[in-house]
Parts: structure tokens; sequence; C-alpha cells
């Protein structure tokens, strides 16, 4: 269908006030879809890569609205992403997550898309699973087991099982983020390579580091736009976890980065590009995350 | 179903479809043809209105789900008066406009800023417009003139 100013596709429209009428609406009408901010969806309604015969818009629902940030950081499926760029907070600890979000298209879009929509949509080149992937948050879904609603929480690098597929079930929702509070001795960060800023990644490169003196205790890395998935450099951490920083030993860890990725050719990048410019940005963001943590890395 | 919007201070009773998009509704039965239809896929920022202030595409938002809600076009930007924002006069002045058409949502958005940051930095505004394209000017003249017009409201507030 090409893309003009209006949608033609008809559907009907459900607003639900509640988590429990959402669950039962969506299991009344196994062919609706989910409607948060609408940046992703109605495009996919417009060109015809979705034809729902409902939507269910999710932005009302206050058990997927909390954003709290005492005690480990807990943010609903549907809190739009301003909320976030906006929280002084985030920047200061949770600053890989921070920077996804600021990374992430434009105002326009992070006013509008939810943190929810942008993991659902499962784009493997999305920005903010990877920060979440290396904070080590777990995603809270909601559905319905024997008329009630239920919850499960499952690990971020889980979540995602392909290019746009996830563990939801039908039915179900993301109803929130929950990240745990990193520790003082630790520092995060995000980049990406895009064509310009407002695309998407090319690749990305998130990474999460705990020192303890001179060493990386705990180190956590994840790659996105270069595989089915964003998935974690476990390779890269295994070398790394453990032992004294020095710049030469992240330079040659780094490469171990291509047993984890599987890039692609596709619009936005080519397989060969993304092969080569994977470790360097995975250097710069561990390198970053260590300065953040309050490590020296020299130049 | 019928839905209430307030579109620049007034308010609307409009019975819509739930697929209608809110562009549609402004420029085609609302004549607020300021607001443009630009991608349609949420790069230009063409269709930019701000939604309580904030900016948004209204390419990429059904009618129905802003019920209640109140919009502003470039229509309304100036707000009561007859007069011209100082975002607009900005525009003028330092030749910001070549063809227009990004015009409207570049205003939005920059006025978006501008009530949240009355003295931001070139990259605060280039970060700003990231999702408003100018395919004439460079962007070099936009710049310039949302910084004047910052200026402008700064010395309008200060007694």
């Amino acid at each position: 269908m090409p893309n003009s100013r209006l949608i033609t596709a008809r559907f009907t429209y459900h607003r639900p006030a509640r988590l429990a009428e959402a669950l039962e609406l969506l299991a009344g009408l196994p062919g609706a879809r989910v409607l948060a901010g609408g940046t992703d969806l109605l495009i996919q309604i417009k060109t015809g890569e979705t034809d729902p015969e409902a939507v269910v818009q999710v932005l009302d629902l206050p058990e997927l609205s909390v954003f709290k940030t005492a005690g480990g950081l807990t943010v609903g499926g549907a809190v739009p992403l301003y909320k976030l760029e906006e929280e002084p907070l985030l920047a200061a600890k949770y600053t890989a997550l921070h920077e996804a979000v600021r990374a992430l298209a434009s105002v326009q879009i992070r006013t509008m898309a939810t943190l929810g929509g942008n993991l659902c949509n499962a784009s493997p080149s999305a920005d903010t699973p990877g920060p979440l992937i290396v904070l080590g948050a777990e995603a809270e879904i909601a559905g319905l087991a024997r008329g009630k609603v239920a919850h499960r929480r499952v690990e971020m690098v889980k979540f995602f099982t392909g290019p746009g597929t996830t563990v939801l079930k039908p039915g179900e929702l993301l109803a929130a983020l929950h990240v745990p509070e990193p520790p003082a001795s630790s520092g995060s960060a995000f980049l990406k390579l895009g064509r310009v800023t407002l695309d998407m990644a090319k690749v990305s490169a998130s990474a999460y580091l705990e020192r303890a003196g001179n060493s990386m205790r705990t180190v956590r890395l994840a790659i996105g736009g270069a595989a089915p998935t964003p998935v974690r450099a476990l390779g890269v951490e295994q070398i790394l976890t453990g032992t004294v920083f020095s710049r030469a030993a992240v330079e040659k860890a780094v490469t171990r980065v291509q047993e984890s990725i599987s890039p692609i050719d596709d619009v936005r990048s080519t397989a060969e590009y993304r092969r080569l410019m994977a470790p360097v940005i995975l250097r710069d963001a561990i390198l970053t995350a260590w300065r953040r943590a309050g490590g020296e890395a020299e130049e | 179903m019928t839905i209430t919007l307030t579109a620049n201070g007034k308010e609307h009773r409009l019975e819509v479809q739930p697929n209608e998009l809110l562009l549609n509704l402004l420029r085609d039965r609302l004549q607020l043809t300021g607001t443009k239809y630009g991608c349609g896929l949420g790069e230009c920022g063409a269709c930019t209105v701000l939604l309580e202030g904030r900016p948004i595409l209204s390419c990429q938002t059904l009618a129905v789900s802003v019920a209640g809600r109140s919009i502003t076009t470039i229509e309304g930007v100036s707000g009561e008066g007859s007069g011209q924002h100082p975002l607009q006069e900005a525009f003028l002045e330092e030749g910001a406009v070549q063809c227009g058409y990004c015009t409207p949502g570049m205003i939005l958005s920059a006025k978006a800023l501008l009530d949240r940051n009355p003295d931001p930095s070139s990259n605060d505004i280039r970060h700003a417009l990231r999702g408003n394209f100018c395919r004439c000017t460079g962007y070099v003249g936009i710049i310039s003139a949302v910084k004047a017009a910052a200026r402008k409201m700064r010395s309008a507030r200060t007694p």
C-alpha cells in the first residue's frame, strides 16, 4: 500500500482505563494490536504491514504509567520517552539509558513514543534495549490467568526473540521495566552510529562497568543493530571481568565481539561496515563507562 | 465517535472515525491548513503541532486519541493578539524562510523549546529541531532566528 496522508484501513478504537480492562479487551479481540504512542504502529497500519481489526490504546492505564526512581528505577510500559529524558537522576545514575533516550529520533517522537512501545516493536536497531540489558533490567509482563491479572518477569536480554518479535504472548502487555540501582562505583555508556542523528542505529554499543580499585569487577556489554535481536557481547565480558583495566586490554578484548554478532546488509548499512565498527564503538563505550565509574582511562 | 478538542483555544465538538488522523482533521475540517503534510512517516516534522505545549506529529496521531486535549497550530502561535509571535518576526528578519513549507513545524518546535528554555545554546536548538527538516535554508538562518527570538522574549519579560 502506498504511503499517503490517510489511513485507509478500518479498525475499532478502544481506550481502557485500567489494566484488567485492557487485558480483557485483548483477550476478546484476538485481531487487536496494542497502541501506545503510535509512532511505529500507525505507520505499519498505513503501509499495510499490519491490518488489525482493533487497536487498544494503553496510554491511560495507571498501572503502565508508573515512574519511580526510589530504590531502583521502575518505568511503566506506557511512560513517554520525554519523561525519561527530563529526569535528572536518569542522566546521573542510569546514564546509558538516558543517552539512548536522548539519541532516539526527534523531540516529537520522544513526546509521543513510550519506552514499552520501543521495546515491543523489537527492532534489532532500537536504542533502548541495549542500556536496559547492561543495566540488568527485567521486564514485567501482565496477562490474564483464570480471569485475574497475573504478572511474570523476564530478563531484558531474553525479552527479544527476533526482528519484531518478543516473548509476549497474545493478550499480554509489557507492564513495566525494573532496573536495579547501580552502585556508586559503577558507570555506563551508550553510543550509536547512524547516518544522521535522527536515524536508527547502523550499530550501537552499551557498556556497564563496576569498578573495584583498578579492576573491572562487573562487565556487561550489549550490541544493537548487528544481530536479529540486541545481543550481549559475552566473550568480551568474560575476558575483561575481574581484570585490571588497561586501554590495551580493552582494545584486544573487543575484537571478540565478532563471535556475538551476525550482521546483515540492509537499508541502513552493510554487514561488513557493522563488523568493522562494532568493536570500535564497543571500545569507546567501555572507556566512557570506565571514566564514569571513576576510573582513569589514558588516551 | 464524538470527541471534544481544543484547537488554538477554541473548543470543537466533532464526530471522528477511528482511523482519522489529527493532521486531516485540522486541515480538512477545521481549515487550519498551516499544518503541512510532508513525509507521512515521522521523519520530516512538517506536520508538527503542540499537544499541551509539547511538539507531536499530527500525521501519526489518531484524532480520537487526543480527545479532550488542547492543540496549538501555527495559526494559534501568537495567542489572542493579531500580531506575530517573536519567533515569526525573527524568522522574517533573519531570512529563515525560503519555500516556507517546513516553517510552521519549525516555529512550533522552537516555541516548545523556548517555553522551557529561554536561553538555549546552538546545540540545544539543534537538538530541539532535529525532527524538523528544511531542504532550502541550510538551517543557519533558522538557528539565528531562534536565538534572536529568545533574546526578544527575554527582553520582553524583563521589566
